[in-house]
Formats: structure tokens, C-alpha cells, sequence
């Protein structure tokens, strides 16, 4: 292969998008290329300082409540009160994103189904509140570990994971369909993941990812604990967080 | 009562994506007080045609909507002034590599692209085309697949990939010079 067509490539290299038989070729030419294999270590920065260092816009308080007052209202008004109105709402002084978050559970557990999928979603979108994210905020695994194991029923596999660019955060307790469960929290660039585990009896289960609610899920079950993986980051990358947890 | 079913089944979708409805409004539009319209706007349209929303990932649709409502935004409230320019064939032809790429910093600390302030990544961010901006968002921020972002902005998976290298490019170029620009200011 050619520098020429090679460079109209690495982009699809360093993001994944490559079938195999380009990606073989690209590969081979970097290897023996060292121009094309600078240019993808220059991609890959542009890459790395924008997910990791571009500001994020948070949403202003106030324009969950414009959204929901202007949403038609040929329902019938006496019905459940409107979202933006609920005593979560008071939250907003907190961050906005948290008192949507917690409404939006509020309305899960009315409205939604009971599974463990639904349940773990609302834990998930819950836990983005602020405060609510870790009981115990540290990236050393020796930490989160004994201190779940302390408050739990269960220890599940904690790992320092930031050099596959999956940041340990910390670690809390959670109930997820009335039983306690660990929460284990890592983040992906700007995401959040929460990796539940709780104490499961069967057989051992392989991953298994499912997309509700513009979250993907990834689920699997090692030596009697359930693990619940929850991000909107990419499944592919969620699929790959999972083996490394599981490793 | 179903409509009330179906208030309840969008707010829930919907309400845990306004972070991410607002960041892809707000770095398109420019500013927090025309972002807001454009999202409050996506999210009575989303609302609007929640109904042909067929399942799949609700996110990634309503990204789409929030895409759309700024284009219609633009048309109504920058009349002439273009935002979205086409890919044209020129570009393609005119900027070789050479060009695309710039000249080759002698100092390789120059691209240490890791010490650069979150604030100047933001202005040079907005100093990008929007439809580079648009696709780094998604790619970079949103973490979508190149599918996903060909669906949100209606171009063809391949034109994402060309669009994303020209981007980056584009957006290290201007790094480049802001480097130049602080060494020569012997900052």
C-alpha cells in the first residue's frame, strides 16, 4: 500500500472503523513506514486532548422546566403532575442534571419495568447525581476493593484500568431491585461507567450487551456474582471494558 | 391515559440526554442563549415525532434532532451566512496531502498536543467549520460509531471517515500555529 492511501485511512485505524483486510494493510504498512506511523501518533493526540480536554457544556438550570412547559399539553392536565414540577426539581440548586436524572428515576420505577436492566439503568442515571456518584472516591483498586468487601455480601473484581483508558473513580453501595449491590465506577473520556455486581447463584454466563434507552448494557456472570457493565459510551468499547474487567 | 403514557415514555428517554443535547447544540451554535432555543426546539420536535422513533438507540436520534433544529436555526436566524458548507470536490482535489498535513514541526514538543489548556483547545475548536466540529463531537465527545454519525448528519459512512481526518488535521494545524504564536511571543 501507498503513503497516499494509507493516509485516507488512519483515521479509520486509530476510531476502528477499518474491515479487516484494510486494516491488515494499513497495518502492515506502518510497520514499515515510520511517516504514516508519526502521522497516527499525531492523530491519536488530536484524539486524546479533545476527549480528554474539551469543555463540556452542561445543560443551564432551567431549561429541563422551559422544555417541559412547552411541550403540548393536550393531555389531560389532572393526570400524573408534570415532571418539572416535582419536589426533585428542588435539586436544581445541586446541578441540574442530577434533579433531571432523579426525576427521571422517580418516573423509571412508576412507569418503567421492573427487571434488572431497567433497574440498573436508573441506578446508573441516579448515580450521575451529584454527590451520588461514589461513597468512596479513589483510583487505587486496593481501596475500593476491601471497602465493597467491608459493606458488602460480595467482592467483586475491581482493576486499575487506566492505561486501556478506563480511569477508576471509586466505589458505593446500591440497591438494585431491593438488594444491595456493588457499584464499582469508572469513567471513558467524559462518560461514566457503573459496573454493578451482586451475588448470583448458576452457571458461569459470557457477555451478553443489549441498548435501552440510548445506554448499552453489558452483561455477564463469573464465579457467582452477576456484573451489570452501564455507559453511553460506544458497546464495542463497553464489550471491551468488560473482557478487561473479567480477564 | 395514553398521551399521558407518552409524555411519560419521552421524558424518560429524553430528560437523561439533555446533557449531551445541550454540549452538541452549544458547541455548534456558539453561544448558551441560542443553544437552549435550538434544544428546546429538538426537544418539542423529538416530542412531535416521538411516535416514528422505532427503537435502536434513542440518543443517537435525538442527536439527529438537535442537528437538524440547528440547521433550521441557521436558516432562520443567520440568513446568507453558511454554516454547513458541502464537502466539495475542489477541496478534495486542491488540498493534497502537503497541504492537509502542513509543514512537519522540526520541534516534535511542538505537537505535545497533552499540555495544551482546555480553554484554547475550546477556541480553537470554534475557529473549525461547523461540520468539522459537528463530526468531532460525535466521534470524540459522544463516542458514536461512523455509522451513527453518517445517520445524524446524513452524509455517507465514507465521508464521515474523510471528514473526521480533516478535522483533526484541521484542528492540530491550528494548535500548531497557536504554538508558533506563543513561542514567537516568548511565552
Amino acid at each position: 500500500m501507498e503513503c497516499r492511501r494509507a493516509d485516507g485511512l488512519l483515521s479509520g485505524l486509530i476510531d476502528h472503523e477499518l474491515w479487516p483486510l484494510s486494516r491488515l494493510r494499513v497495518t502492515r504498512h506502518l510497520a514499515r513506514c515510520a511517516a504514516c506511523a508519526g502521522k497516527v501518533e499525531e492523530l491519536r493526540a488530536v484524539q486524546a486532548a479533545i476527549r480528554t480536554k474539551l469543555p463540556y457544556h452542561r445543560a443551564p438550570p432551567g431549561l429541563a422546566a422551559r422544555i417541559g412547559a412547552a411541550l403540548p399539553r393536550e393531555a389531560a392536565p389532572q393526570a400524573a403532575r408534570p415532571w418539572f414540577r416535582l419536589p426533585a426539581f428542588s435539586l436544581a440548586g445541586t446541578g441540574l442534571a442530577g434533579a433531571v436524572a432523579g426525576v427521571a428515576l422517580t418516573l423509571l420505577f412508576v412507569g418503567g419495568s421492573d427487571d434488572a436492566t431497567q433497574a440498573v439503568i436508573g441506578s446508573h442515571i441516579r448515580s450521575m447525581q451529584v454527590g451520588h456518584l461514589t461513597d468512596v472516591t479513589t483510583s487505587d483498586q486496593h481501596t475500593v476493593k476491601p471497602w465493597l468487601a467491608a459493606h458488602l455480601d460480595v467482592s467483586p473484581a475491581v482493576r486499575e484500568l487506566k492505561d486501556a483508558g478506563f480511569p477508576l473513580v471509586g466505589g458505593r453501595m446500591d440497591y438494585i431491585d431491593g438488594h444491595p449491590a456493588a457499584a464499582v465506577v469508572y469513567t471513558r473520556a467524559k462518560h461514566v461507567i457503573n459496573l454493578f455486581a451482586w451475588a448470583s447463584t448458576g452457571k458461569d454466563e459470557g457477555f451478553h450487551k443489549e441498548t435501552r434507552q440510548g445506554f448499552n448494557v453489558v452483561t455477564w456472570r463469573r464465579s457467582g456474582i452477576q456484573y451489570y457493565a452501564v455507559s453511553d459510551v460506544e458497546a464495542e468499547q463497553l464489550v471491551e471494558f468488560a473482557r478487561l474487567v473479567a480477564q | 391515559m395514553p398521551q399521558d403514557d407518552r409524555r411519560r415514555r419521552f421524558e424518560l428517554l429524553a430528560l437523561p440526554h439533555l446533557d449531551a443535547a445541550f454540549n452538541l447544540a452549544r458547541w455548534l451554535a456558539g453561544n448558551t442563549a441560542d443553544a437552549e432555543d435550538v434544544v428546546q426546539d429538538a426537544y418539542l420536535r423529538a416530542y412531535r415525532y416521538f411516535d416514528s422513533f422505532q427503537g435502536g438507540n434513542f440518543r443517537v436520534w435525538l442527536l439527529t434532532i438537535v442537528r437538524n433544529a440547528f440547521v433550521t436555526w441557521v436558516k432562520e436566524n443567520r440568513s446568507g451566512r453558511m454554516v454547513f458548507t458541502p464537502d466539495t470536490p475542489v477541496a478534495d482535489t486542491a488540498e493534497t496531502e502537503e497541504t492537509l498535513w502542513g509543514s512537519r514541526p522540526s520541534d516534535p514538543e511542538a505537537l505535545l498536543l497533552e499540555s495544551i489548556e482546555s480553554q484554547t483547545l475550546g477556541r480553537l475548536m470554534e475557529q473549525l467549520p461547523a461540520e468539522y466540529r459537528e463530526v468531532l463531537l460525535l466521534r470524540e465527545v459522544e463516542d458514536l460509531a461512523y455509522k451513527e454519525i453518517a445517520d445524524v448528519t446524513g452524509v455517507p459512512i465514507g465521508t464521515v471517515m474523510s471528514r473526521l481526518s480533516r478535522a483533526r488535521l484541521a484542528l492540530r494545524k491550528l494548535w500548531l500555529q497557536h504554538a508558533d504564536t506563543e513561542a514567537a511571543h516568548g511565552v
